[in-house]
C-alpha cells in the first residue's frame, strides 16, 4: 500500500504525486488523501485510466481515495477497437419509421414486419440504431415496441438519438433502448463491420 | 444591494452580461468592459497578447466595435526583471493594433503576482446592442471556438503538453473574436454572449434564466480540443470546472449516453473562448458557412432555443 498525502495542494498537484507515486514503485493499492472534492474526483479518475478499482472515503474535512488493482498498472492491456468475438457486428439505422417512400400505410406495415424479421440476422445483429423520425418506433404505442423489448432483453444494444426524441418532445416516453448522441452513433459505425441504413 | 442607474443605462448590474452599456444619444452607446489575470502561459508576450484578446472579447459580444483600452497592470517590480513586463505590454499593444484600438492610458501597482487585463470602450447602436437576456424561442446555438482550454491549461501546468498543442491552444485563446462578430452582424441575431470562466454550460444557463425558453445542446455537434478529452478521461481538470458543474447541475440535464469527459468539457472554463450566438433558424446554416468562409474553421451549430418555460439546458 503506497500513502500519499496531497492535502494542501490545489489541482493538478495531486495528480502529478499520484503519477509520480505510480510510476516509481507501481504498487497494486495506494491511498490518496487530499482536502478538495476536485482534488478527490481528479485522483479518482486518474486512478480508474490506469486501471484501479476506485473506493471513497470521507475522513472529516478530507477525502481519501483508495485504489487497488490485480496486476501491475503498466501491464494493463490496451482496449482494442474491434470487439474480440468472431462474429460479424452488422449494425442497423433507421432513421425513418416508414420503410421506402410510395404509400405510408403500406411503410409502416414494411417497417414492422422488417424489425420483426430482423431476428433472422442471428447473433451478427449487434446494434439497432434509431435516429430522427426512426425515434417514434421506441414510444409507448409503437407497434414494435414489444419486439424491441424482447431484443433488447435478449442482449441486443438498442440506440435511440437523444436530439431527434428532444425534438419531437418524445423525451419522457421513450420505453425501450438506450437514449444516445451522435459520437456514440459514430462511433459505433466505426466498430461495425457492415451499416445497414433503413 | 441596489446601485445607483439612470435611464440611460441599457446595460447594467441588474442582469449578469458581458459589458455595461450606455446611452449616450439616441444613435451611440457607450460599452465599457474591465478584465484581469494572472499568467495562463509562461511566455510573457503570448499572455498579453491573451489577456488583450479575452478583454476585447466582452465589448464584441455586445454587438459593438472596441475604440480605445487602459491597461491595468500589478507585477512585483521588486524581485523581477522589468523586460518580462515589456514583453506582456507588448503583446496587449500588438493585439489592440490588429483590433484597430488605441491604448491610450492605464495604471500598474507593485504585487507579488503577475496581473494583466484591459479596460475596453467600444461602441454601438443602442438599438443593436445584443444582450444576453434576449433568447428567441427556435432559435439556434452557434459556438466560434473549440472548448477544453481549461483542461489543457491544467495539463500544461501538468507539464503534459506537447509543443504542437501548446502552440495550438496558445493561438487559440489570442484569436480576436472580432471576425466572428462582424461576420454575425449581417445575420438575424437575437443575443450573444462569450464563453468565458463559467464554461459553455455556465454561460448558456445565465442567457436561458430568466428568458422563458430552454435550450437543446447536441453533445455530438460540440467543437471540441480533442486532446483535451483525453486530459479529462486523466483527471486533468481545473477546480473551476467542478465548481461551474456544482453551480448549475439543476438545470442542466444530461442523456445517459453522454460520456463524462464530454460533459467536463461543457463546464470547462474557457479563457478568452469564442462567441456563442443565438441566431434565427433561417440563417443558421449560413451563419456557419459564413463564419468557415471567413477563416474561423471550427464555427459550428451546436444546439436550439425552444419554449420550455422550466429554462432548463438539455444536453444530448
Amino acid at each position: 500500500m503506497k500513502e500519499i498525502d496531497a492535502r494542501g495542494l490545489a489541482c493538478p498537484a495531486p495528480v502529478l504525486q499520484t503519477k509520480a507515486a505510480l510510476q516509481e514503485d507501481s504498487p497494486n493499492s495506494v491511498r490518496v488523501v487530499v482536502d478538495n472534492a476536485a482534488s478527490q474526483q481528479n485522483v479518482q479518475r486518474f486512478l480508474e485510466s490506469k486501471g484501479f478499482q476506485t473506493v471513497l472515503d470521507q475522513d472529516g474535512a478530507d477525502y481519501v481515495v483508495s485504489g487497488s488493482c490485480d496486476s501491475v498498472p503498466s501491464a494493463q492491456p490496451q482496449p482494442t477497437l474491434k470487439p474480440s468475438s468472431d462474429a460479424k457486428k452488422i449494425m442497423v439505422m433507421c432513421a425513418t419509421d416508414r420503410m421506402g417512400f410510395g404509400d405510408d400505410t403500406l411503410g409502416l406495415k414494411l417497417m414492422v414486419n422488417f424489425l420483426r424479421t430482423l431476428k433472422e440476422m442471428g447473433e451478427e445483429l449487434w446494434q439497432l440504431v434509431f435516429v430522427n423520425n426512426g425515434v417514434k418506433l421506441t414510444i409507448e404505442g409503437s407497434e414494435v415496441l414489444d419486439d424491441l423489448k424482447g431484443y433488447e432483453k435478449e442482449g441486443l444494444k438498442i440506440l435511440v438519438c437523444g436530439t431527434c426524441l428532444n425534438h419531437f418532445n418524445l423525451l419522457d416516453r421513450k420505453q425501450v433502448g438506450e437514449t444516445t448522441n451522435m459520437l456514440d452513433i459514430v462511433t459505433a459505425m466505426q466498430l461495425a463491420d457492415k451499416v445497414i441504413n433503413i | 444591494m441596489t446601485f445607483p442607474s439612470d435611464e440611460n443605462v441599457i446595460i447594467g448590474l441588474d442582469r449578469a452580461d458581458d459589458a455595461g452599456v450606455y446611452r449616450i444619444s439616441n444613435d451611440l452607446a457607450l460599452i465599457q468592459t474591465v478584465d484581469f489575470f494572472t499568467p495562463i502561459v509562461d511566455d510573457p508576450y503570448w499572455f498579453g497578447q491573451i489577456a488583450a484578446a479575452n478583454a476585447l472579447s466582452d465589448v464584441y459580444a455586445m454587438g459593438g466595435t472596441p475604440k480605445t483600452a487602459m491597461n491595468l497592470v500589478a507585477f512585483p517590480a521588486k524581485t523581477m526583471d522589468l523586460s518580462i513586463l515589456r514583453q506582456i505590454i507588448q503583446g496587449g499593444v500588438d493585439k489592440l493594433k490588429e483590433a484597430g484600438v488605441v491604448l491610450i492610458g492605464g495604471h500598474s501597482i507593485e504585487d507579488k503576482e503577475i496581473k494583466y487585463g484591459l479596460s475596453v470602450t467600444g461602441l454601438v447602436h443602442p438599438e443593436r446592442v445584443l444582450a444576453k437576456k434576449n433568447l428567441r424561442r427556435g432559435d439556434c446555438l452557434v459556438l466560434t471556438k473549440p472548448l477544453g482550454t481549461g483542461i489543457v491549461n491544467t495539463a500544461i501546468k501538468a507539464d503534459m503538453v506537447s509543443e504542437h498543442l501548446l502552440e495550438k491552444v496558445t493561438s487559440l485563446m489570442a484569436e480576436l473574436n472580432r471576425d466572428a462578430a462582424r461576420i454575425m452582424a449581417d445575420f438575424d441575431i437575437s443575443a450573444c454572449t462569450d464563453v468565458t470562466g463559467f464554461g459553455l454550460l455556465g454561460h448558456l444557463a445565465e442567457m436561458v434564466n430568466g428568458s422563458g425558453c430552454s435550450a437543446r445542446i447536441d453533445s455530438g455537434k460540440m467543437p471540441v480540443i480533442s486532446e483535451a478529452l483525453e486530459f479529462a478521461a486523466m483527471g486533468l481538470i481545473p477546480a473551476g470546472a467542478y465548481k461551474n458543474r456544482e453551480f448549475r447541475e439543476q438545470m442542466i440535464i444530461f442523456a445517459e449516453l453522454v460520456p463524462r469527459t464530454l460533459q467536463d468539457l461543457l463546464y470547462d472554463p474557457q479563457t478568452s473562448g469564442g462567441l456563442l450566438i443565438s441566431v434565427s433558424e433561417v440563417h443558421s446554416a449560413a451563419l456557419v458557412s459564413a463564419l468557415k468562409d471567413g477563416g474561423i474553421d471550427d464555427a459550428a451549430q451546436i444546439g436550439d432555443i425552444f419554449s420550455g418555460p422550466e429554462e432548463k439546458i438539455w444536453v444530448a
